[in-house]
C-alpha cells in the first residue's frame, strides 16, 4: 500500500526524507525511523532498530540458570515482574519443579499490579505523544506507577528491577506491612481509573486525533504475530491467560475485553479496560491467598539447578503481549540456548504498514499506542 | 453535547492544582515534611495534593528489604569480618564484580583481597544468598553519586559502610529464601 | 494640564512631573523626543518584566497540575528562577549551523521580537494609559502580531533543518487560516463600539456591558482564532515537541533563542491584554485602580491560558486547517451576520443585547452540534474497522 502523488504539470513538488530518531523526544527510546514525506503525509516508513542490543540471549548462554534471573528485569525494564515469572515458568517446565500456592498468589497479584501500571504509563506516554505537552497525565500515570512499585520494592528490595520470581516460587515471602497497604491501593487505583477516564475517554481533540487512525486489521495482526491489547484492540479475543491457561487464573472470574476499531483510540479503551479487569483479579487473590511456602526449590539448589536434556517454552500474558521464553538443555547447569520471543519487536513489525497515508504527528501517535520498550525491541 | 470532554479534562486539573495547595496549607508553616512522616508513603493513598519528594531536606526512608550497596558484617565477638574468603559470592556474582584472594586453611582462612565494584554491581544479592558464612548483606544506602571514578571497594570500606548502615545478621528482612 | 496625583493616575503623574521638569531646561523638541523614547523604554521594560513573571508562572502552573512544586530551590518559592534562567541564557555559546543562511538566520529572533514588542503601543493599560491611542488600534494590533509569523518562516529556512522547515510550512498555513476568523471577531466587536481605537472600544463596554457577555459565541471563536495565533496549545504545532521537536528554533541556541521565549511570552501577554480590551470591558472595574484592574484581568486570562496548555493534547495539521476553514470562518461570518443585523435594526441597547446573547448561544449549540455529529459518524465508521 503506497499512497500516489498526482503528478501535475505546474507545480511539481518532491518528497523529503526525515530521520525519526534515534535521539527524538517520543521514540520512547533509542529508535530510528527514516520517513519518507510528501508535506506532511507519509509516503514510506522504515524502522530501523539495534541501537540498545545488549547481546542478552547470547550472554544468558554463559551464566547458569539462576544468574540469568536479573537479565529478564532488563529486557521489558517497565514489567520486571512479568518478565521474571515468563522465565521461571519456562524453566518450571525444563525442570518439571513444583510451585506452592502461596508463591501463585503472590505471582498473580504483583503480575496483574504490573500490568495496571504499563498500561497506565503506556496510556499516560500515548497522550504526551499526542502533545499534552506539560506531562500532566504521565505525571498522574508516574504518580500511581510510584505507589505500585513502592510495593514491589517492598516485597522484592528493588523498584523496577525485582528478580523477585525465581523458578520454584518467589524470593521470599511478603512483608507483613503488604497486604494492608494493598488492601487500601486497590479501591484508590480504581478511583485512579475512573479519573483517567473523566480526564481523557470524551476528549474531543483526542477523540478526533485518535480514531480512525492507524487501524490494524485483525488478519494482519494474526499474520505478522502481534498479541496483547494491540492484537485485541483489533477485535481477536486473544489472552493467553484464557486460551493456555497457566499458573492459577483459571479460578478466576475476569473478563478479556476486546475492541473492534483497531486504531489508536481502541487501544486506549483497551488498555483502559484491562486495567480494569486487572483490579478485580487483584481483589480476588487478596481475598484467597493462602498461607503456606512460598519456595519449593530455595537459592542454594537452585544454584546448582542441573535441568535434565530437553526444551520447554514457557509463555505468559505479559502486558505487552505474549512474552516467552525458549530453553533448550544440554544437561549441564547452563542454558544451551535462551531465546526471548519479545513482545515489542513483532508488535513493532507493522509500523510500517499502519502508518503510511496518516500524518507525521500520527506516526508519533500510532508509535505510541503499541507501547514498545525499546529494552524488549533489542534486547 | 460536543465539548464537555474539554470541560470535564478542565475540571480534573483544576481539582489537582487546587490540592497541591491543600497540602501545603496542612504543612503550613513548614515548607517540607519532617523526616519519615512524608505522605507519598503513608498507607493512606490520596488522589489530590502535592506528590513530590523535596530530596535533599526531605529523605524518605528505604523498606528494610531495599537492595543498595554490598556491605560486609562483623563477627560479634572478636569484631573481625566473618567472610572466609571461600569465594562462592565470587562465583555466584552473575556481572563479575566481587574478586577474593585470601590465605589460610580451614576456619583460619581470612581474606587477603576483597574487591567489590559498584560502579559495575546490580545489586540482584545472589551473592549474598550464596555466602555461607552470613558475611554480606546488601544495604539501605542510596547516595551513590560521585565525583571521581572510585567504584572499587576494598573490604575495610565494605566493613566500616556495615557499620554506619547498623546491619547485624543476613537476611533479616527476607526470611528463608 | 494640571497634574493630580492620585493612585488611578500615579503612571502619568510621573510622566507629566518628569516632562515639567525637562521642559524647564531642554527645548521643546528635545523633551518630545526624550519622553518618547522613555515610554519606549518603559515598554520594552514592561515586556521583559512580564517574560519574567509568566515564564515562572508557566512552570509553576504546570508544576502543580500535575501535582509538583515547580522550581523551589533559587529565591524563596524559586521567585529567582527566571533570573536564573536568563543569565544560562546568556552565558550559552552561540551555535549557528554550518550549512545554515546565516543572513536570515539571524535575522530571525529580530523579526520575531520586533513584531512581538510592537503590539505593546496600543494596549490600554488603564485609563489613559495607552503609549500610541491610534484611531486604527485594533487594526495596527492585527497587523503587527501577525508579524512575526514572518519571523518563524525565516527561521524555519534559515535553519536548514527539515524539522524547522515543517514548522515554518506549518507556520504560514495556520497564520492564513487563523488571521481570518481572528479579523471576523474584531469586526463583531469593532461594529458595537463603533470604533477601531482601544480606548473607545473599552468606553463602548461601559455603555453596552462587557463584549464576553453579548457575544459568547463570537468571544470562544476570538479565543481559538487567538490561541492559533499566540501558538498556545492546543493549536502550537509550530513547535510540536513530539513531533518536529520543538520545530522552527531547533537549531537555536543561547541569545537567540531567548529571543524567540521571549517573544512567545510577549505574545501571550499581548494577546491576553488584547482579548481584556476587547471583551472583559479592558480596564474597567470598581474600587481599585484602572491599571490594576487590567492587570489582574490579563493574569487571569493567561492562566486560562495555561491550565488549557496543561491538560489538552495538540490538535493535527489538517484537523487545524479544517477547523479553520470549515467551522471557525462560517461561523465567524454568521457572527458577524448577526451582530450587523441586530446593531442596525434594534436601538435599544438593552434589547438589542439580549437578543445578540440569545443568538450567540444558538450560534455555539448550533456549531457545537454540527462538530458533535461530524465526529459521531466518523466513530461509528470506525466501529468494527479492524474486522472488515
Ligand atoms: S563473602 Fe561469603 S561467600 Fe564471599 S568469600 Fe566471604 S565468606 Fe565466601
Ligand atoms: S549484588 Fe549481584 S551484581 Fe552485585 S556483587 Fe552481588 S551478585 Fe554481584
Amino acid at each position: 500500500m503506497s499512497v500516489q502523488i498526482p503528478p501535475t504539470e505546474r507545480l511539481r513538488t518532491d518528497t523529503i526524507q526525515i530521520n525519526m530518531g534515534p535521539h527524538h523526544p517520543s521514540t520512547h527510546g533509542v529508535f530510528r525511523m527514516v520517513l519518507t514525506l510528501d508535506g506532511e503525509t507519509v509516503v514510506d516508513l522504515e524502522p530501523r532498530f539495534g541501537y540498545l542490543h545488549r547481546g542478552i540471549e547470547k550472554t544468558a548462554e554463559e551464566r547458569t540458570y539462576v544468574q540469568n534471573v536479573p537479565f529478564t528485569d532488563r529486557l521489558d525494564y517497565i514489567c520486571g515482574i512479568t518478565n521474571n515469572w515468563a522465565y521461571a515458568l519456562a524453566l518450571e517446565k525444563l525442570a518439571g519443579i513444583e510451585v506452592p500456592e502461596r508463591a501463585e498468589y503472590i505471582r498473580v497479584i504483583l503480575g496483574e499490579l504490573t500490568r495496571v501500571m504499563n498500561h497506565m504509563l503506556a496510556i499516560g506516554f500515548l497522550w504526551n505523544d499526542l502533545g499534552a505537552t506539560t506531562f500532566t497525565p504521565v505525571v498522574y500515570a508516574f504518580r500511581e506507577r510510584e505507589r505500585i512499585l513502592d510495593l514491589i520494592e517492598m516485597a522484592a528490595g528493588s523498584r523496577m528491577m525485582p528478580s523477585y520470581i525465581r523458578a520454584g516460587g518467589v524470593v521470599a515471602d511478603l512483608p507483613e506491612e503488604f497486604m494492608p497497604r494493598l488492601q487500601k491501593l486497590v479501591p484508590h487505583l480504581k478511583r485512579f481509573i475512573d479519573e483517567m477516564d473523566t480526564m481523557l475517554t470524551k476528549n474531543e481533540i483526542f477523540r478526533a486525533r485518535a480514531v480512525g487512525v492507524g487501524v490494524l486489521k485483525a488478519k494482519d495482526a494474526i499474520n505478522a504475530g502481534v498479541s496483547g491489547p494491540v492484537l485485541r484492540a483489533s477485535g481477536v479475543p486473544y489472552d493467553i491467560r484464557k486460551v493456555d491457561s497457566y499458573s492459577i487464573y483459571d479460578r478466576f472470574d475476569f473478563e478479556v475485553p476486546v475492541h473492534t476499531a483497531g486504531d489508536v483510540y481502541a487501544r486506549y479503551l483497551q488498555r483502559l479496560a484491562e486495567a480494569r479487569q486487572s483490579l478485580r483479579i487483584i481483589e480476588q487473590a487478596m481475598r484467597d491467598i493462602p498461607e503456606g511456602p512460598v519456595t519449593s526449590l530455595p537459592y542454594k539448589q537452585l544454584s546448582r539447578l542441573k535441568p535434565p536434556k530437553g526444551e520447554a517454552y514457557g509463555r505468559i500474558e505479559s502486558p505487552k503481549g505474549e512474552l516467552g521464553f525458549y530453553l533448550v538443555s544440554d544437561g549441564s547447569n547452563k542454558p544451551y540456548r535462551f531465546r526471548i520471543r519479545s513482545t515489542s519487536l513483532l508488535n513493532l513489525t507493522l509500523l510500517r504498514e499502519m502508518c503510511i497515508g496518516h500524518k507525521v504527528a500520527d506516526v508519533v501517535t500510532i508509535l505510541g499506542s503499541i507501547d514498545i520498550t525499546l529494552g524488549d525491541v533489542d534486547r | 453535547m460536543y465539548g464537555t470532554g474539554l470541560l470535564k479534562g478542565l475540571s480534573v486539573t483544576l481539582r489537582h492544582m487546587i490540592g497541591t495547595f491543600v497540602t501545603d496549607v496542612r504543612k503550613f508553616p513548614r515548607r517540607y515534611f519532617r523526616d519519615g512522616v512524608h505522605p507519598t508513603r503513608s498507607p493512606e493513598p490520596y488522589l489530590h495534593g502535592a506528590f513530590s519528594i523535596q530530596y535533599p531536606e526531605e529523605k524518605v526512608p528505604m523498606w528494610p528489604r531495599f537492595r543498595g550497596p554490598l556491605v560486609h558484617l562483623r563477627d560479634p565477638e572478636t569484631g573481625q569480618p566473618r567472610c572466609t574468603a571461600c569465594g562462592m559470592c565470587e562465583r555466584a556474582c552473575p556481572h563479575g564484580c566481587i574478586k577474593v584472594e585470601g590465605e589460610g586453611k580451614g576456619k583460619e582462612r581470612k581474606p587477603t583481597l576483597y574487591q567489590y565494584n559498584v560502579g559495575r554491581c546490580i545489586f540482584c544479592r545472589q551473592c549474598v544468598e550464596s555466602c555461607p558464612f552470613n558475611a554480606i548483606e546488601l544495604s539501605r544506602f542510596y547516595e551513590l553519586a560521585c565525583y571521581d571514578k572510585d567504584t572499587i571497594w576494598d573490604l575495610p570500606r565494605l566493613l566500616e559502610l556495615g557499620d554506619k548502615e547498623e546491619i547485624k545478621e543476613q537476611g533479616q528482612f527476607w526470611g528463608e529464601t | 494640564m494640571e497634574n493630580v496625583w492620585t493612585i488611578e493616575n500615579v503612571w502619568n503623574a510621573i510622566g507629566m512631573a518628569l516632562q515639567n521638569w525637562l521642559a524647564g531646561f531642554l527645548p521643546a523638541w528635545l523633551v518630545t523626543l526624550i519622553m518618547d523614547l522613555l515610554v519606549i523604554v518603559v515598554l520594552l521594560a514592561i515586556g521583559i518584566v512580564a517574560v519574567l513573571i509568566l515564564s515562572f508562572l508557566e512552570r509553576k502552573v504546570a508544576a502543580r497540575a500535575g501535582d509538583r512544586y515547580g522550581p523551589n530551590r533559587w529565591g524563596p518559592y524559586g521567585v529567582l528562577q527566571p533570573f536564573a534562567d536568563a543569565i544560562k541564557m546568556l552565558i550559552k555559546e552561540d551555535i549557528v549551523p554550518h550549512v545554515a543562511d546565516r543572513f536570515s538566520f539571524n535575522l530571525a529572533p529580530v523579526i520575531v521580537t520586533v513584531g512581538a514588542v510592537m503590539t505593546y503601543a496600543v494596549l490600554p493599560f488603564g485609563r489613559n494609559m495607552v503609549a500610541a491611542n491610534l484611531n486604527i488600534g485594533i487594526l495596527y494590533f492585527a497587523a503587527v502580531g501577525s508579524l512575526s509569523i514572518i519571523g518563524l518562516l525565516t527561521a524555519g529556512w534559515g535553519s536548514r533543518n527539515k524539522y524547522a522547515l515543517i514548522s515554518a510550512f506549518r507556520s504560514v498555513a495556520q497564520l492564513i487560516t487563523y488571521e481570518v476568523p481572528l479579523a471576523l471577531c474584531i469586526i463583531c466587536v469593532v461594529m458595537l463600539a463603533g470604533s477601531l481605537s482601544t480606548q473607545d472600544i473599552v468606553l463602548a463596554q461601559q455603555e453596552r456591558g462587557w463584549f464576553f457577555l453579548l457575544m459568547p459565541g463570537i468571544f470562544i471563536l476570538y479565543f481559538l482564532a487567538a490561541s492559533a495565533e499566540m501558538i498556545r496549545c492546543p493549536f502550537d504545532l509550530l513547535e510540536a515537541d513530539s513531533e518536529i521537536v520543538a520545530g522552527h528554533f531547533i537549531e537555536y541556541s543561547g541569545m537567540k533563542f531567548a529571543l524567540f521565549f521571549l517573544a512567545e511570552y510577549i505574545h501571550l501577554f499581548a494577546g491576553s491584554a488584547m482579548m481584556v480590551t476587547l471583551f472583559f470591558g479592558g480596564w474597567l472595574g470598581p474600587w481599585l485602580p484602572s491599571w490594576l484592574w487590567f492587570l489582574i484581568k490579563t493574569f487571569v486570562v493567561i492562566f486560562v491560558f495555561m491550565w488549557i496548555r496543561n491538560t489538552f493534547p495538540r490538535i493535527r495539521i489538517d484537523q487545524v486547517l479544517k477547523i479553520g476553514w470549515k467551522v471557525m470562518v462560517p461561523a465567524g461570518l454568521v457572527g458577524l451576520a448577526i451582530t450587523g443585523f441586530v446593531d442596525k435594526l434594534i436601538a435599544d441597547t438593552l434589547i438589542a443585547g439580549v437578543v445578540l446573547f440569545v443568538c450567540n448561544i444558538a450560534l455555539i449549540v448550533g456549531v457545537s452540534y454540527f462538530m458533535g455529529r461530524a465526529q459521531r459518524q466518523k466513530e461509528m465508521a470506525a466501529e468494527g474497522a479492524a474486522l472488515r
